[in-house]
């Protein structure tokens, strides 16, 4: 990192891009890196030269000074929780994008089909998910007119918090069951891989 | 009896008609001489800005806080103009284009905001119509392509208006000011200015006691950095020449314009 604290607003002129990388909240045109929200700019040098013939060059970007409010796009990590379902597919409320919250929840879908990898035709959605879950899914579309299209086939996605039918928070015990400590009632989900 | 029989379902017209009162050239001229505020012809008011009244405080973000909250927000002030703006989103959009976001705008009129009349709470023809302009004005310096899906919207509410024209190039300014507070990424800030033909010289920034002895008005949206012109409206008649002239100072104006929400929102930084 280097360069000193210098604001800048949304059309200011950086650099140029043959000299400069361009990172996040910046824009470029004609040759020349601009501002594109309101910041403090910052030079981040390229780690280590490449073996590549291509010279790396230092990265230009601007640091919010905001909270910055995230927006799904395809191949995004989502997290939201389930709001309803029907045999053919769950509703979803995305809550957050990556490990940025949203501002307002975006409205989700997750199709029977898009649940499991595998033997998807033997997928039944009330073995996978239950309305309150808190699921870790990828968007794979930004499908219909309201909602996007997620999926939770990678092992790491899936349900990562679930509460029993007596209210208590359950732990995964295999890929396709949790258990209630308490009771130690099991229910089938698509549990998400722990780290 | 059939004498006093009214025709209520189409509208009459009154009995007698008159002339309309044309302003003439010469009574517009014996203003040149000077502003009532004292202004220079070329001499938009005094700004004064703030942002982020309406949005949340960085301190009190979390899931729950957060969805009543606008993401930006600014208070304009231009002379006796008070404008307040809140930008809301990214979020859903209700009409969705799966590969572009997209920018809405609802401007309104506080019911006292007119010293002339009381507005309706009811939204008027004519604040669609600013709304739209404004939507168009704005709508090129946002980048839309960084938010598929997405809706941007702003909330304009004019507390005071003083010139028609003024208070919409004050608004543009606002929803610049709200936008780049809600770190919406942009081309460029959009600065506007608008003038008024008095006889025949340009006076800036008119106030409404000088829009209503001008016989033409005209009103520019100007993205300084990215040198386009986002948006021309003009009321009245002019010469080829003399709009040109106009287009010429108020793109000058915006500039300056510019420069005070540019330094404005430098300094909101730190």
């Amino acid at each position: 990192m280097s360069g000193g604290i210098e604001s800048v607003t949304p059309g200011r002129r950086l650099g140029l891009a043959e000299e400069y990388e361009a990172g996040s909240g910046t824009y470029t045109r004609n040759g020349m890196i601009y501002s594109s929200i309101l910041g403090t700019k910052v030079v981040e040098k390229a780690e280590e030269p490449k073996e590549t013939d291509s010279q790396s060059k230092p990265t230009l970007y601007v640091k919010r000074s905001n909270a910055k409010f995230a927006i799904p796009v395809i191949g995004s990590e989502v997290l939201c929780r389930v709001v309803r379902m029907n045999p053919r597919a769950a509703s979803v409320a995305i809550m957050m994008v990556g490990s940025t919250p949203c501002q307002e929840d975006f409205q989700g879908v997750v199709r029977v089909q898009d649940i499991r990898a595998t033997e998807k035709d033997l997928v039944q959605m009330i073995n996978s998910f239950r309305p309150g879950d808190i699921i870790r899914a990828e968007v794979i579309s930004l499908g219909d007119q309201r909602s996007y299209y997620l999926a939770t086939t990678k092992n790491e996605h899936g349900v990562i918090f679930a509460q029993s039918a007596a209210g208590n928070t359950m732990v995964p015990i295999s890929w396709e069951e949790m258990q209630d400590p308490k009771t130690k009632d099991t229910e089938k989900r698509k549990c998400a891989k722990t780290f | 009896m059939s004498t006093n029989v009214v025709d209520r379902r189409r509208v009459n017209g009154p009995a007698r008609s008159v002339e309309p009162l044309y302003t003439s050239a010469d009574t517009a001229e014996s203003f040149v001489n000077g502003r009532e505020d004292k202004r220079t012809l070329d001499q938009v008011r005094p700004i004064f800005m703030k942002t982020g009244p309406l949005s949340a405080q960085e301190s009190e973000l979390s899931l729950s806080a957060t969805a009543s909250a606008a993401s930006g927000s600014a208070f304009y002030e231009q002379g006796k103009i008070r404008i307040s703006c809140a930008v809301y989103g990214p979020r859903q959009g209700r009409k969705s284009n799966a590969r572009m976001g997209s920018f809405d705008c609802d401007f309104r009129y506080a019911p006292f905001s007119c010293s002339w009349k009381r507005r309706s709470h009811i939204k008027a023809a004519d604040e669609k119509e600013i709304s739209l302009m404004l939507e168009h004005a704005i709508a090129p310096a946002i980048r839309v392509e960084a938010y598929p899906k997405a809706c941007i919207d702003a909330f304009v509410t004019v507390i005071e208006s003083d010139g028609r024209a003024a208070t919409i190039a004050a608004a543009i300014n606002c929803i610049s000011a709200a936008l780049a507070d809600a770190g919406i990424e942009m081309y460029d800030s959009v600065a506007a200015c608008s003038m008024g033909l008095r006889g025949s010289q340009w006076v800036a920034d008119c106030t409404q006691s000088e829009e209503d002895v001008s016989s033409c008005s005209v009103l520019i949206a100007f993205m300084p950095s990215a040198d386009e012109i986002t948006y021309i409206l003009q009321h009245g008649k002019s010469t080829p020449e003399q709009t040109d002239q106009a287009v010429q100072t108020c793109t000058n104006l915006c500039t300056r314009v510019y420069a005070v929400i540019c330094r404005y929102l430098q300094s909101s930084l730190v």
